[in-house]
């Protein structure tokens, strides 16, 4: 394996219920790799299995069989703390329902991934001031969530999930609560990370819009990776085309 | 099919609710045990030292059903957030609200039943073994003790039925006037408390002001008199609320200021804390006070209870009077470290008791000698035989040594010769004075023993300062007995107020934690943080109560003058009590862990 993966899934299964319940195969023979500083984008319909995958790669939830390789790390043979350290040093998130802590302010909330791997203050004021920069959150910093619209509430969080500077920043629906408006500033703004910073980007997403802003697209059906669709020179209108034309004949 | 609904939401949380109704059955259960003991007269009436406890019986009661009521009042809170989300789903289902605040009152009043009637047979378990435990713990023996009483299992129900009831009502309007919306969210809105800081300095100042007005209230009780107690009740409540409000806030808020919330979960404990401190402050100070309460019944019940030995010598001038002393009781003194002892013959004649003065020539009758205030002991004295056929002849204990059996009588102090040809029924008394009480307690009370089956006196009157001794332990014994009973009984409630009143909060930790669990907070982060947040509420209202009772304590300085004190061995009481509290804290512990700490694998 090259260095340059950062993502590498190989036959990936997940069976949920246990072998005397009811069981449901949610993913058969996962195998996908994701590139240093790749956007990708998992469209599927609802139900095909995205937010399962995700949670594999993440380490949320445990595989029924394969491997998964995320930045070196053979992420199936963790354990406990190593889990736990392992989601809070190589992996950002983004959840569609924000996921921040409305008990602590958005430079707190967005401090804390630091404050958890023990950063001196002065490295973490630097760290946040840089990060609200680029998401153009600074005049937010002293508020509470409860203060910050939907899409004041994403920057924030994109902001906590990048602030580490994570080998892959995960978004499971991240433009799914917020207006049209809102969800292309995020989009724009993940965009922008993705490139300035090299930060690889895995999105799932059902939404062609969204998706019409990543590099490459895997479908999923069934748990199944069913095709793939890569950007290459187009324009993001031509790209969202494609995306368009795959979907009616993908779902058919 | 509502009705199933509701059984299933229940189902799910079946555990929460046992925590629940444990809690409202312990509490009925102590609430019956004591009511069993206050309103038992038979019982009452056969332990005379208990009887003259009974103001501090009504005492007790009054504040075990205050108590009461706050620790349903927390209960119901805990349940109505267990449900509200559940009920609120029901309304947005179309449910009507008549039908869904059916369901609440219902589901209210059945889980209280219950409770109530489980905690009364557990109450009628408890009286039999536990009470009988503790009074022989104290070496008390009580009368009359039994342990099914059907006036006191009427008081149980009817105050928890009641209170049952009047928790429902409020449900079901609590229910049915919120908003469906806010139901469903009831989890996730966190107000930010304000922060005004001249405001607050203000609050601090006058929350200083009030306790001290209270604490010296307490100090002054001697002046004051009774007022004190009311006086300090509302200054030390009001300046115990004020300065929670206006200094824990700003700690915190100055804390979250430093690098050090910046270290790994700090900053998130401090948040927790911000916002959940302001909605306690309330119940904070309740729990301080309660608290206070507890631990004070405790320290001064077992305070006199072990200090009575020490200011023994000051109930009399002799340790034991005995008549006409036999050979065995001879045996007897031989074994006592005697300091004094004289012996008087006495010839009674009808309402007169002669005595020799010869006899008092040879052996003056030795009395006490207090210091100026007249509350110290400073030795013992003889006056002329003159002197003290004007006033000795007139003290407690010279009169009491004629046996009041034979009614009433006037002593008289005649001269040798007189004395001879005085007729009357003719007997010796033997008074004795040991030179350390507690070394030879257990001969006095053989002796003692002897005398009271030989010679019967009134059950009221006591004779020498072994029969005193005996007497006021009873009494205090009786005394630390519902110290210790109240006080246990307050420390279960209060905690599990606490405890009720933090689980509440639960539903909504759960959320925040298992958001922590995505980011990537190892599982041993997040006990020790839950473990801090929960000790730092329970530290608050313990340190409060702590000072509280020291200062508390002052108001008992009257009646336990020295050598007694109010603070004498507080030391091994406040560790019992704190270990007990302790041990609530780790219950609460436990228990949140188990509801919000999000498993390894995802749901
Ligand atoms: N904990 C679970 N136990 C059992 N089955 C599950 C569990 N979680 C998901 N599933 C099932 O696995 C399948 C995939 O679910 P998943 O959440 O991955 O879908 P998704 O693609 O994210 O859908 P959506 O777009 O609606 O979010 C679904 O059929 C779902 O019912
Ligand atoms: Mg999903």
């Amino acid at each position: 394996m090259t260095t340059n993966t950062v993502v590498s899934v190989n036959g990936l299964e997940k069976t949920y219920g246990k072998a005397n319940e009811r069981q449901y195969r949610a993913l058969k023979d996962i195998n996908l790799t994701v590139e240093q500083g790749e956007f990708v984008g998992i469209m599927g319909a609802s139900g095909s299995g995205k937010t399962t995958l995700l949670n594999m790669l993440s380490t949320l939830d445990v595989p029924t069989s394969g491997d998964v390789v995320v930045n070196g790390h053979d992420v199936t043979q963790m354990r406990g703390n190593q889990l736990a350290d392992f989601r809070a040093q190589e992996v950002g998130f983004i959840f569609q329902d924000f996921n921040l802590l409305e008990s602590l302010t958005a430079e707190e909330n967005i401090g804390l991934p630091l404050a958890l791997q023990g950063t001196a203050s002065q490295v973490m004021d630097q760290a946040i001031y840089e990060v609200a920069a680029t998401l153009s959150i600074s005049d937010l910093l002293q508020k509470y969530p409860s203060e910050l619209s939907g899409g004041q509430k994403q920057r924030v969080a994109a902001a906590r999930a990048i602030v580490h500077h994570p080998a892959i920043l995960m978004g499971d629906e991240p433009t799914g609560a917020l207006d049209s408006t809102s969800a292309r500033e995020l989009l724009d703004l993940l965009t922008t990370i993705n490139r300035e910073q090299a930060m690889s980007v895995l999105l799932v997403t059902h939404d062609p819009f969204s998706a019409s802003f990543c590099q490459r697209i895997l479908f999923i059906k069934d748990g199944e990776i069913g095709s793939e669709l890569r950007r290459g020179d187009q324009d993001r209108r031509e790209f969202y085309q494609e995306i368009l034309n795959e979907l009616g004949t993908f779902n058919e | 099919m509502l009705g199933k609904l509701a059984l299933a939401g229940i189902k799910n949380r079946r555990r929460d609710y046992l925590v629940l109704l444990a809690g409202l059955t312990m509490s009925a259960a102590i609430f019956y045990m004591f009511a069993n003991l206050a309103t038992n007269q038979a019982f009452i009436k056969a332990n005379a030292a208990i009887r003259s406890a009974n103001i501090i019986f009504g005492f007790g009661a009054v504040l075990l059903i205050i108590i009461t009521v706050v620790y349903l009042m927390y209960a119901n809170s805990f349940l109505l957030s267990m449900r509200q989300h559940d009920y609120g789903l029901f309304m947005m289902l179309g449910a009507t609200r008549k039908r869904v605040g059916q369901l609440v009152f219902l589901e209210t009043l059945i889980l209280g039943t219950v409770a109530t009637a489980i905690g009364i047979g557990l109450g009628l378990l408890m009286s039999k073994f536990l009470v009988g435990f503790l009074l022989d713990l104290l070496g008390l023996h009580l009368a009359h003790l039994t342990s099914f009483y059907v006036p006191a299992i009427l008081a149980t129900a009817v105050l928890y039925v009641g209170l049952f009831i009047l928790a429902s009502v409020f449900n079901l309007f609590r229910l049915t006037r919120t908003t469906v919306l806010k139901l469903l969210h009831s989890d996730s809105e966190a107000n930010q408390p304000q922060v005004k800081p001249g405001r607050q300095f203000i609050q601090a100042i006058l929350g200083i002001l009030s306790l001290a007005v209270g604490y010296w209230a307490l100090a002054n009780i001697k002046m004051l008199m009774i007022s004190a107690i009311p006086v300090a009740l509302v200054t030390i409540t009001i300046g115990t609320y004020l300065l929670f409000k206006a200094t824990i806030l700003m700690v915190i808020r100055q804390l979250r200021r430093t690098a050090w919330s910046k270290k790994h979960l700090n900053g998130f404990l401090l948040g927790q804390l911000n916002f959940r401190v302001y909605n306690y402050t309330r119940m904070l100070t309740i729990v301080s006070l309660l608290f206070a309460m507890a631990l004070g019944a405790i320290t001064v019940g077992s305070g006199y209870h072990r200090q009575l030995p020490r200011v023994v010598d000051h109930f009399s001038g002799y340790s034991v009077a005995l008549h006409n002393v036999s050979g065995k009781e001879e045996k007897l003194i031989d074994q006592l470290h005697v300091a004094h002892q004289a012996t008087y013959t006495q010839k009674r004649q009808g309402k007169v008791v002669a005595y020799n003065a010869d006899e008092f020539e040879r052996q003056p009758f030795e009395q006490q000698r207090f210091s100026k205030n007249g509350q110290k002991l400073i030795g013992y004295d003889t006056q002329s035989l003159k002197a003290f056929k004007k006033s000795g002849i007139k003290e407690m204990d010279f009169m009491a040594l004629a046996l009041t059996s034979a009614g009433p009588y006037a002593p008289q102090i005649l001269s040798a010769s007189q004395f001879k040809q005085q007729k009357g029924t003719k007997m010796t008394v033997t008074v004795i004075r040991v030179t350390n009480f507690t070394r030879d307690m257990a001969v006095l009370k053989k002796l003692n023993k002897i005398e009271t089956s030989r010679f019967a006196q009134p059950s009221y009157m006591t004779v020498g300062s072994y029969q005193s001794f005996e007497m006021m332990t009873g009494f205090f014994g009786g005394f630390e007995f519902i110290g210790y009973f109240l006080g246990i009984a307050f420390l279960a409630m209060l905690a599990s107020c606490l405890m009720f009143k933090i689980l509440s909060g639960a539903p909504g930790d759960k959320q925040r934690y298992r958001m922590l669990f995505k980011i990537g907070v190892r599982q041993s982060k997040m006990r020790q943080g839950i473990a801090k947040e929960i000790g730092i509420l329970f530290l608050i209202p313990g340190i409060m109560g702590v000072i509280d009772v020291l200062f508390g304590l002052q108001m008992f300085k009257p009646l336990m003058a020295s050598p007694m004190s109010p603070y004498l061995g507080i030391g091994s009481t406040f560790l019992i009590f704190i270990g007990l509290y302790v041990i609530y804290y780790f219950i609460t512990l436990a228990l949140y862990w188990r509801i919000v700490l999000p498993q390894a694998t995802n749901d």
